[in-house]
């Protein structure tokens, strides 16, 4: 990348405070062990049980399997303390969320109701949670959702929630995240194709993507929309019609195997050829589920969350030592979703702690979750921080160009490529009305985007 | 012009995939009365042993020589079949057809956890094999010429199946034993020897399925499920039992399914199950389904 071009996109990025590159993370080398205060009061020696609902089979493993190792890695280490304030091992339970809507409720209550745990955490869908989180606040069971991050939740699910956090970034700042990366990389781009799953997640991508691309480049046109169904393997025919549409960009949404089936075929379709492609989720699987055959230079989203490489090993040593620990334990790099899990059972902990040294001996769930209200924690990711409002997790959002790498055997990001881009500047601030107060848009940070955000002149 | 082209051939090649699941599907159901639910998975079986095998031996053979493992892939599949068929699915032919429902959807499951066991949730993939071949130029597109070899190995593999079900003496037992299995019993004919033979071939047209799809795709959890739904319309509009209604449900369905997605694609779905629900207004049994 020239300078000059390079100079152009920095001054781009500023309206957002983004970050092109490998920089980003302003404060760096925070440490993370502080001195843990000694427990004050009795605390039982029982353990505390966990309950963690995940995708344990079909395509979407490849996003649970990874998260269910984040946990378990969180679980190993914290047991090797000694446990949750020193004397409370962590025993989990896991289900599968293959199960399905239903199974995944009747589970939750099963886990609160016979096993009696006192956390649950995991989830990866979007259909999933709006049905556990009302649930959860019923039982009244502590729960940290990892993902299953759909504006729905807290917009309309669960408005008011109480025992229902999430720590993953909300839904649509993915969408917004890849319009920003796209329009950083690729100012020139007007005529859009969006191929998407048919279901509530590309149907919030396409809309957030559509919405931001159209604010940030001048006379955007989309002239092709596809919508395969979750779980289509042959996308021939879908890229057939894109070619036949002649864009400049193709935004997708399509995840986990289905995404491993079409970048394969549309390779071969010489499609990548013809356009720039930007992804949400190309590297939100495993890291090592897509091939050195994936081409260059793809906007390989990662759920606008984490990828293992940033923020740099030199800059924020906390990443660096986890991918350690994680590819040590596991024999392989960890996913956005890995960080979400693994750092959701530290949040726990850290509130547990906090709440502990208030009150004194075990607390209960009402001090813990004033803990965890406006709680920050640094995570591998960089900064977590939960907002009391919504109870939503807010990290800054990250996306990149595809790039094969000596050294893996997988692509990964161009470190040049990195856009940062602080997560204030592209979500909806706490109180602004959501869904049906006042405005019919599907989400909050639509109606916020449509009467904030500035439009591009051509 | 050139898009037409290749539509068509897009519609071709996942027609071809289809007919062979959808003929197995039919095959298994016309002479055994069995309605396969664990179909899908002896697809995905086939996908995942040919993308594994040309995994492990790709670096040691030259890329013509892996051609062998799609057939390596789908004979594997026919030994799992006919070792599943008296062990699993014979104790089940005097009970209800529930009870077969329930054990081949049993064995769905049990085959999609196998299939996780052994090679975990990550894809495998064998795109070597489409690469080696190389590309056409279609008016300027490119088009992988491993895509339209396949659509003739479908071809031959419906004029085989045709030769062999009408034109070979095994054939006509099959043909008997599907039309009156206690007639054909009391004339001395093995049924066991046929089930199992029949099945046998069923599996390894679905593991053949798999076999052909994997280097284009990939070799993913859940790929024998989503594909069984679709076998079904595809058996549904041809008739189950009817191999001519797999040929031409197939096609049927996958040049909707392409005309679909090119022009409207809200309606993809919903046009399939549409027309597989005119057709079971007008003939219940199929458009070439024998009476009841």
């Amino acid at each position: 990348m020239d300078k000059e071009k390079l100079e152009v996109r920095r001054g781009f990025l500023k309206q957002f405070g983004a970050t092109l590159g490998a920089a980003g993370l302003g404060a760096a080398g925070v440490g993370t062990a502080h001195a843990q205060a000694k427990p004050k009061g009795n605390i039982p020696d029982r353990p505390v049980k966990v309950g963690h609902i995940t995708f344990l089979t079909g395509p979407a493993e490849l996003l649970g399997g990874p998260g269910q190792r984040g946990h378990i890695l969180a679980q190993e280490e914290i047991n090797a303390q000694g446990g949750l304030l020193g004397k409370r091992k962590i025993e989990t339970i896991f289900a599968d969320e293959a199960a399905g809507t239903d199974a995944n409720v009747k589970e939750l209550r099963r886990m609160k109701l016979s096993e009696n745990i006192g956390l649950f955490t995991g989830v990866i869908s979007s259909g999933n949670t709006p049905a556990l989180g009302p649930v959860a606040e019923e039982l009244k069971v502590l729960t940290l959702f990892n993902d299953g991050c759909t504006d729905f939740l807290f917009d309309k699910a669960v408005p008011k929630p109480k025992y229902t956090f999430r720590v993953t970034n909300i839904q649509s700042a993915d969408g917004v995240t890849a319009a920003i990366g796209a329009a950083t990389h690729w100012p020139k781009v007007r005529r859009i194709a969006s191929l998407q799953p048919d279901y509530s997640y590309g149907r919030n991508v396409f809309e957030h993507f559509a919405l931001a691309l159209g604010k940030l480049l001048p006379g955007i046109q989309v002239v092709s929309e596809s919508w395969p169904k979750l779980g289509t393997t042959d996308f021939t025919s879908h890229i057939t019609k894109i070619l036949s549409t002649n864009p400049d960009l193709l935004i997708t949404g399509v995840w986990g195997g289905d995404y491993v089936a079409f970048y394969k075929q549309a390779l071969r379709y010489g499609l990548f050829d013809k356009m720039k492609v930007a992804t949400t989720l190309a590297f939100g699987g495993y890291p090592h589920a897509i091939g050195k055959d994936h081409p260059e230079g793809v906007l390989a989203g990662v759920h606008a969350n984490y990828h293992f490489l940033y923020p740099s090993a030199e800059r924020w040593p906390l990443n660096k030592s986890f991918v350690e620990r994680y590819y040590k334990r596991f024999k392989e790099y960890p996913s956005f979703e890995s960080d979400g899990a693994y750092i959701a059972l530290y949040l726990y902990k850290q509130a547990v702690e906090k709440a502990n040294q208030l009150v004194g001996g075990w607390p209960d769930d009402e001090a813990i979750i004033a803990m965890l209200e406006g709680a920050g924690i640094d995570s591998p990711a960089g900064y977590l921080y939960i907002r009391a409002d919504n109870h939503q997790g807010y990290k800054d959002a990250v996306t990149g160009l595809s790039k094969n790498l000596p050294g893996y055997d997988f692509p990964v990001w161009d470190s040049n490529s990195i856009v940062s881009i602080p997560i204030r500047s592209i979500t909806a601030p706490p109180n602004w009305p959501k869904p049906g107060q006042g405005h019919n848009e599907s989400t909050a940070a639509a109606d916020w985007i449509k009467k904030t955000w500035p439009s591009a002149k051509a | 012009m050139e898009i037409v082209a290749l539509q068509v051939l897009n519609s071709l090649f996942y027609a071809a995939v289809l007919f062979l699941i959808a003929a197995g599907l039919s095959l298994i159901f016309g002479v055994m009365g069995i309605v396969n639910m664990a179909h899908g998975m002896f697809y995905a079986l086939g996908a995942y042993v040919t993308a594994w095998s040309v995994g492990v031996a790709g670096s040691a053979l030259p890329p013509a020589a892996l051609f062998i493992f799609l057939l390596l892939g789908a004979m594997a599949v026919a030994l799992v079949g006919l070792v599943i068929e008296p062990t699993l699915i014979r104790p089940f032919y005097r009970r209800p057809e529930e009870y077969q429902l329930l054990v081949t959807f049993g064995l769905l499951l049990v085959l999609e956890d196998v299939i996780r066991l052994i090679w975990g949730g990550t894809p495998i993939t064998a795109s070597g094999l489409v690469d080696s071949l190389g590309l056409v130029r279609i008016g300027g597109l490119p088009y992988p010429i491993y895509n339209m070899l396949m659509i003739g190995v479908g071809v031959i593999a419906a004029a085989a199946i045709w030769a062999f079900v009408y034109r070979t003496k095994f054939g006509v037992l099959l043909r008997a034993t599907a039309q009156d299995r206690r007639m054909a019993a009391a004339l001395g004919i093995d049924i066991g020897r046929i089930y199992i033979l029949a099945f046998g071939l069923g599996c390894f047209m679905a593991g053949l399925a798999g076999a052909i799809v994997v280097p284009t795709q990939a070799a993913v959890l859940g790929m024998g499920v989503e594909v069984l739904v679709i076998s079904f319309v595809v058996v549904v509009i041809g008739g189950l039992g009817s191999l001519e209604g797999a040929l031409v449900g197939a096609l049927i369905v996958s040049a909707l399914r392409t005309i679909t997605i090119q022009f409207w694609e809200e309606i993809e779905l919903a046009a399939l199950y549409l027309i597989a629900a005119i057709v079971l207004l007008i003939r219940p049994t199929g458009l070439f389904g024998k009476k009841a």
